[in-house]
């Protein structure tokens, strides 16, 4: 399974949550429209595995973060929109905050001052 | 498995996750789409899109597993998940379903029923009782005997003194003759002290209960209370009822209340219609005052032993009422000498002794272990059998068990999947047991109802949540019982083996276990067959027995000389007067009565050669003149009996048999014979008569001696006034008959009541009832045996047959033809139907002796009934046998060896 070309990052593990939470700031979306969001604004570097996209997504909709809608595109086509809760949102923040906590430590660890 | 296609759609609207899914493939197939359309607008050919958006997501039902996953994550998640899979095996093995509930059932709604009633008899109260804090008191003998009855002065005794128990009351059962211008009526009556309805705290609620002052000999005669039932058959439910006069056995009363509509008395049977104060009714009746002490043998019956039942005070429990009534009687006992030595009392909740409180209630708890270990035995057999059908379901399955395991089912979700159509199988039985006990509780009430009061009925068929719950337990019980096997293999199969090869790996070895269930089931089946067998053949036999007379024109009327006579002779006189008066009815051919002595002793006179002190026992009854004419058989020698007063020597009638027993070869008029151990009696033969069955009593004892009689002159044989049985041989309609003869009654005398007409044959029927009754409960018994034994014997059969699969093809390669496979399996069933066979024969002949006081007119070993056993089984077993064995005989031996 592990096909990824050079150039493309895997994701690290409890990034995915986030990535997503994230994307859907900027408005309800479906599931095809948050992978490739999430491809664009990484610069094409980070593709997200689709068996694991669906997987989170529904995990995010049974913790109450994101909700979900069947809507119709511009296209005609029935699709299935997820948005962000009150809860999601104060999800994204705390989860921002873990990250950058993350980073900060772990930048420390890689460069000691 | 095509035929569970046209499931689908209905799968999908009765499970619960089947809109997820439809929207979860949309979801996933919208994403593929999206993506096929950016491909497209970036350049790339259709095909080329479709292709590369495929291979960008990935496996899409890898995707849709771990989807689910998410959704099946929590606990309640997975138990939903299991109870489906649970439910499947509705669809995926329907006959194993069925065959298992009907086991299951069968087996738990026999065990509820008999629980049920067993329940009902021992622990429930009689109607319209709150029995909470009421006890019974009983007697224990030193021979475990229980006498439910002590004497009135004990019982006096015992109430002044007692401290942890509150009101005590005292009661006689009696029959009595009620006469009120109306009519009268033989009924059930209960003398009683005047504190019962207070102390059983029943209400009275028209009229009043009796007061204490009532309690001593009123001058203005007895107070009577009469049952709701009395009062609406008898008074039209008029409530003018109140002060009406009445007689009770001849003696005035005034009723003062009625009872509750559903009160009949403290027992389940039989069913009160009167009650009297205990004091003022014995003494009128005896004509002396009650309360004197004195053995047992000196007393009066009426008014002197009595049953006790009392309150427990609030503030003592029923062990404090134990040890203080065992210290109360020792001292009765040291006091008085005529107070019973060898006896101990005994306090029980009054609701166990509903039933009776003699050997019933005692030895109830005794009944319902024995029961108990029964129950679980027959349980455990039946579970044993599911968990062979189980068995056999997992050996097929066992393929698709180690490939959900190798694809990561755990273990304990291989075995939470068993236990789930475990479940499904035990909720399915529990229903159908319920279905199935409240049908056989209404057969059993049925059974009943003509022998018992429809109190005991009634409480027979009442829904109980106690029995409820009780089939519940057994059912969830049996349930793990019988699907640890199956789990229990799951859990330490080695997976690679059924992986590689299909069918190749060899379950392991035959069990021995399970064919020893199979043969002793089928041994109990036998066992309950033949006795049903015996039973029922002895009931066509019954019915084609000669009784020697026509029973079909003769009515049986039992009246009561208790409402007209005050004594022995004045109440033989009484009932001669009726039948004087009876014969002049118009349809009426002949009327006579009789009852019967005790079995006797009886001796030849010494005259005749050889036959000096030859003593045999016989049937002694005293009859009324015309005895002989009106069951229609002539005298074969002398003449009939008439009343016969004041002869110096007793004439007799004895039966033919009987005769040239007692006189051989010679004649039998103007011979003596002494009956009774110490020939108490002298009589001489004035007739003799037909072998005939006079009682209609073809069942006690063998019919060898039921038809053997001596006939003596009811003048002969006083008794107290009571109930008497006169009989009627009638011409034309009962429905003009019967009324003229309760007319001529009360005519003749219209204290004396009717208290049953029937015909002699209902008489017979009654009489038959019991053997009836076991017929059908032991059929009932035999055929779920039968069905419990075969299906058993199937799933073994069937379950060695898969294991053996592989061995058949081989052998069917090898140029076995089918008809050499066909007779292997047959051969194996029949071994075990063989040893199940002789095991059950073995114990019918046990058990026969038992048996054959009920029996009529066959031995215990009726070759004829063991016969159709034989065939029965063999059949039926045969049946059982063949699907699997014609299954083995087709077995394509490419497609075995193949998988190879």
């Amino acid at each position: 399974m592990a096909r990824t070309r050079p150039h493309r990052l895997e994701l690290l593990q409890g990034t995915l949550d986030l990535l997503i939470l994230r994307t859907l700031q900027w408005g309800p979306q479906h599931g095809h429209g948050i992978s490739v969001a999430i491809r664009t604004s990484s610069h094409d570097v980070l593709h997200i595995d689709h068996g694991s996209l669906y997987p989170a997504l529904h995990r995010l909709e049974r913790q109450g973060w994101v909700e979900a809608e069947w809507k119709t595109t511009e296209n005609k086509q029935r699709a299935k929109y997820y948005r962000l809760t009150a809860a999601g949102r104060r999800q994204v923040q705390a989860e921002r905050d873990r990250w950058a906590r993350l980073t900060e430590a772990i930048g420390r660890v890689l460069d000691p001052a | 498995m095509t035929w569970r296609r046209p499931w689908t759609p209905l799968r999908r609207l009765l499970l619960w996750r089947a809109q997820e899914d439809l929207d979860l493939d949309d979801e996933l197939a919208f994403h593929l789409a999206e993506e096929t359309r950016l491909r497209i607008d970036r350049g790339a050919s259709p095909a080329d899109a479709a292709r590369g958006a495929r291979l960008a997501f990935g496996n899409v039902t890898v995707a849709k597993e771990a989807t689910r996953g998410v959704w099946v994550s929590g606990a309640m998640e997975r138990l939903r998940q299991d109870l489906r899979s649970g439910v499947r095996i509705v669809t995926n093995a329907p006959v194993l379903l069925l065959s298992a509930v009907t086991l299951v059932a069968l087996v738990i709604g026999g065990n509820t029923t008999v629980y049920s009633i067993a329940h009902a008899i021992l622990s429930k109260p009689a109607p319209g009782i709150p029995a909470d804090n009421l006890t019974t008191l009983s007697w224990v003998r030193d021979d475990g005997f229980v006498e439910p009855e002590t004497t009135y002065a004990n019982y006096l005794d015992l109430a002044a003194h007692s401290r942890s128990l509150g009101p005590m009351l005292a009661q006689q059962y009696l029959r009595v003759a009620l006469g009120h211008e109306n009519g009268s009526y033989g009924l059930w009556a209960a003398a009683v002290s005047t504190n019962y309805f207070q102390t059983l705290r029943v209400p009275i609620p028209l009229g009043r209960s009796f007061t204490e002052d009532e309690n001593q000999s009123a001058t203005s005669g007895l107070v009577v209370v009469i049952s709701d039932r009395a009062w609406r058959e008898y008074f039209a439910a008029a409530s003018s009822v109140i002060g009406a006069a009445v007689l009770v056995n001849g003696m005035p009363g005034t009723i003062i209340g009625v009872t509750a509509p559903d009160f009949r008395g403290t027992q389940l049977a039989p069913s009160v219609d009167v009650w009297v104060p205990i004091v003022p009714f014995a003494r009128a009746t005896n004509g002396a005052p009650l309360s004197g002490r004195g053995t047992e043998a000196e007393l009066p019956f009426v008014g002197s032993f009595v049953g006790v039942l009392a309150q427990v005070r609030r503030d003592a429990s029923l062990t404090q009422a134990r040890a203080e009534l065992t210290t109360l009687w020792q001292r009765l006992q040291a006091q008085y000498g005529t107070v019973p030595q060898n006896r101990s009392v005994l306090l029980l909740p009054y609701a166990a002794t509903a039933g009776g409180n003699g050997p019933l209630s005692t030895q109830g708890t005794t009944f319902l272990a024995i029961f108990s270990v029964i129950t679980v035995l027959t349980l455990m057999i039946v579970c044993a059998n599911v968990a062979n059908l189980l068995l056999g379901r997992a050996t097929v399955r066992q393929r698709e068990l180690a490939l959900r395991q190798s694809l990561g089912a755990s273990r304990i979700r291989i075995v939470r999947m068993l236990l789930a159509e475990g479940l499904v199988i035990a909720v399915l039985a529990c229903v159908a047991a319920y279905i199935f006990a409240r049908w056989m509780s209404s057969v059993v009430a049925g059974l009943v109802t003509p022998m018992v009061p429809p109190a005991v009925a009634q409480v027979i068929t009442l829904p109980d949540w106690t029995v409820a719950g009780y089939a519940l337990m057994l059912a969830l019980g049996s349930m793990v019982f019988f699907t640890l096997a199956p789990a229990a293999r799951a859990w330490k199969q080695p997976l690679l083996p059924w992986l590689k090869a299909g069918e190749q790996g060899v379950a392991p070895g035959r069990s021995r276990l399970s064919s020893g269930l199979v043969v002793l089931q089928l041994a109990l089946a036998v066992l309950l067959i033949t006795s049903a067998g015996l039973a029922s053949r002895s009931i066509v036999l019954f019915a084609t027995t000669d009784l020697g007379f026509d029973s079909r024109s003769i009515l049986l009327a039992t009246v009561n000389t208790g409402g007209g006579a005050a004594d022995p002779q004045a109440s033989a006189t009484l009932l001669e007067r009726l039948r004087v008066r009876l014969q002049a009815v118009p349809g009426i051919e002949g009327v006579s009565y009789s009852w019967s002595g005790q079995r006797a002793n009886v001796r030849a006179d010494a005259l005749g050669a050889g036959a000096v002190g030859d003593s045999l026992v016989t049937n002694v009854n005293y009859i009324g003149p015309d005895y002989l004419r009106v069951y229609g058989v002539m005298p074969l020698a002398g003449r009939e009996l008439g009343f016969e007063d004041g002869h110096a020597i007793t004439p007799a009638v004895v039966t033919q048999r009987l005769a040239q027993r007692l006189w051989p070869g010679q004649p039998a008029i103007g011979r003596r014979l002494f009956v009774g151990p110490q020939r108490q009696r002298e009589a001489e033969i004035v007739g003799v008569a037909p072998d005939v069955y006079f009682n209609g009593n073809r069942l006690n004892g063998n019919p060898q001696t039921g038809n053997v009689y001596v006939l003596l002159p009811s003048s002969q044989g006083l008794r107290d006034p009571g109930e008497r049985t006169l009989s009627l041989r009638y011409q034309g309609r009962l429905d003009v008959v019967a009324p003229a003869i309760s007319r001529a009654i009360r005519n003749e005398d219209p204290r004396v009541p009717l208290v049953r007409l029937r015909t002699y044959e209902a008489e017979l029927e009654a009489d038959f009832w019991p053997v009836r009754a076991l017929m059908t409960l032991l059929t009932m018994f035999a055929l779920m045996s039968l069905i419990v034994a075969v299906v058993g014997q199937y799933a073994v059969i069937a379950f060695d047959m898969r294991r053996r699969v592989r061995e058949f093809g081989v052998r069917i390669a090898l140029g076995a033809s089918s008809r050499q496979i066909l007779t292997a399996v047959l051969t194996e069933g029949f071994r075990l139907t063989a040893f199940g066979l002789a095991i059950g024969f073995g114990l019918s002949v046990l058990t026969g002796a038992g048996l054959s006081r009920a029996l009529y007119g066959i031995t215990p070993t009726d070759p004829l009934t063991y016969g159709s056993v034989l065939l029965l089984l063999s059949v039926i077993s045969l049946a059982a046998c063949s699907l699997p064995a014609v299954r083995a005989s087709r077995v394509n031996p490419i497609s075995t060896l193949r998988q190879e």
